[in-house]
């Protein structure tokens, strides 16, 4: 009895704090957790929209597509339809995640309808030097070699990265895309992610009869 | 009477004082490195991480100077975590939901505050022995302080790497951007500097 006695005089304040403090922050986080998540959806929506001029509202085709990642381990992403303004298929976009240089990067993938070109990509998260690697999130409409725009009606199968400092193999759209000089790494790392996500997002969307034979669903 | 109210006020008034310059966070007690190396890459970041800083520090010496009469000995830091802890993770939601932005950009700086000396120092040093305005002052001048310096950090930094401070251009044309000072390298090279040189400035003082 003396010990519990002991063991209340000792740790009542560590106690009582605990219980106080984890009830202000569950009480932030309910009154909060809304607006962040609200936040996370606007951004994702505004990427996509950027990606794909046509769309209108996007919604989940595919939901928790496993995407093989390194190690043997298993990624899921969701896949979203974009809905044009007369209700159509405007294309298709997916959240895709890899190893970059510094820490993963994380991508937004945007094809067409018929999942056989790119839209393009744009940089959700990532921590690439900055001034090099940095530089695969460039979306500079006066630059005639930012690396992104080579991904910009690029043929949707797998794309090869090459280096070269020629401005017409740059601006040339073909699944060959030229590293940024100086990031190799980074560059080499935006590759892989469609190289690894393309082909079973196409697997998925055709299997769910989303895309296949030439009709849009 | 009015010698004790005289000084009283000198001594919030030098508790304040000692956190901007003699007891600076970071030029003179060289505590809170993390971030002042990781996040002074621009000065907006640098900003939002000087307030995140300040509303923590204000809150926890608050707590911790309302509490000190009750503080077991052997459980005061783990007291001091805990109440550091909570305030940061209520800082983080309010960035996320309200700098979402901002939010990414200093992504596991934020939480990291909890781990800051600055902050456990204060709590140790100042709030736990002292009344409860006292501690205000204190967390007030320390976090100004500290805000100060990552600013002054993160503009030569974001100048020299940008030629521009919040997003205004300040070089001329002709300025060649020096990308390797928004880099880590940036970071260390302008802290020596501004250390030097406040070194200098003190035993100038002293002589």
């Amino acid at each position: 009895m003396s010990k519990i006695k002991y063991f209340i005089q000792q740790s009542w304040l560590l106690i009582v704090a605990s219980f106080c403090f984890g009830l202000l922050i569950a009480v932030t986080n309910a009154a909060l957790s809304p607006r962040i998540q609200q936040n996370e959806k606007d951004k994702l929506n505004n990427l996509m929209r950027s990606l794909i001029s046509d769309a209108n509202d996007f919604q989940i085709a595919i939901e928790q597509v496993e995407i093989p990642a390194e190690k043997g381990r298993v990624q899921t992403t969701d896949v979203y339809k974009a809905l044009g303004d007369d209700g159509r298929c405007a294309g298709f976009a997916f959240i895709a995640v890899g190893s970059g240089f510094a820490d993963k990067i994380k991508l937004v993938i945007a094809v067409d309808g018929k999942c056989e070109k790119f839209f393009g990509f744009k940089v959700l998260s990532s921590n690439e030097t900055p001034g090099f690697g940095s530089k695969i999130a460039d979306d500079d409409p006066e630059s005639d070699e930012d690396f992104a725009d080579q991904f910009k009606a690029a043929p949707a199968q797998a794309l090869e990265l090459i280096k070269t400092s020629k401005i017409e193999i740059i601006k040339k759209i073909d699944s060959q895309i030229v590293a940024i000089s100086g990031a190799t790494v980074s560059s080499d790392a935006v590759v892989k992610i469609f190289n690894t996500y393309t082909d079973k997002i196409r697997e998925q969307l055709r299997q769910k009869g989303l895309i296949g034979s030439g009709k849009q669903q | 009477m009015a010698n004790s109210s005289e000084s009283r006020t000198e001594l919030y008034g030098q508790t304040f004082i000692a956190g901007l310059w003699r007891e600076n966070p970071v030029f003179r007690l060289l505590l809170g490195m993390c971030p002042t190396l990781a996040v002074t890459a621009a000065v907006k970041p640098a900003l939002t991480m000087g307030c995140c800083v300040i509303f923590v520090l204000l809150c926890s010496n608050i707590i911790v100077s309302l509490m000190r009469n009750l503080l077991k000995p052997h459980l005061r830091i783990l007291m001091f975590a805990l109440t550091i802890s909570t305030f940061v993770t209520i800082a983080d939601l309010f960035l996320k939901a309200f700098q979402p932005r901002m939010s990414e950009v200093l992504g596991p700086y934020v939480p990291l505050i909890i781990v800051n000396c600055i902050i456990i120092c204060r709590a140790e040093a100042c709030a736990s022995k002292n009344t409860l305005f006292v501690s205000i002052i204190d967390a007030i001048g320390m976090g100004l302080g500290f805000t100060l310096t990552l600013c002054v950090l993160a503009g030569i930094r974001e100048l020299l790497s940008t030629g521009k401070i919040f997003e205004l251009q300040i070089m001329p044309d002709a300025f060649v951007p020096w990308a390797a000072m928004s880099m880590p390298v940036g970071a260390f090279i302008t802290l020596g500097l501004l250390l030097a040189l406040v070194n200098a400035l003190t035993k100038r003082q002293k002589t």
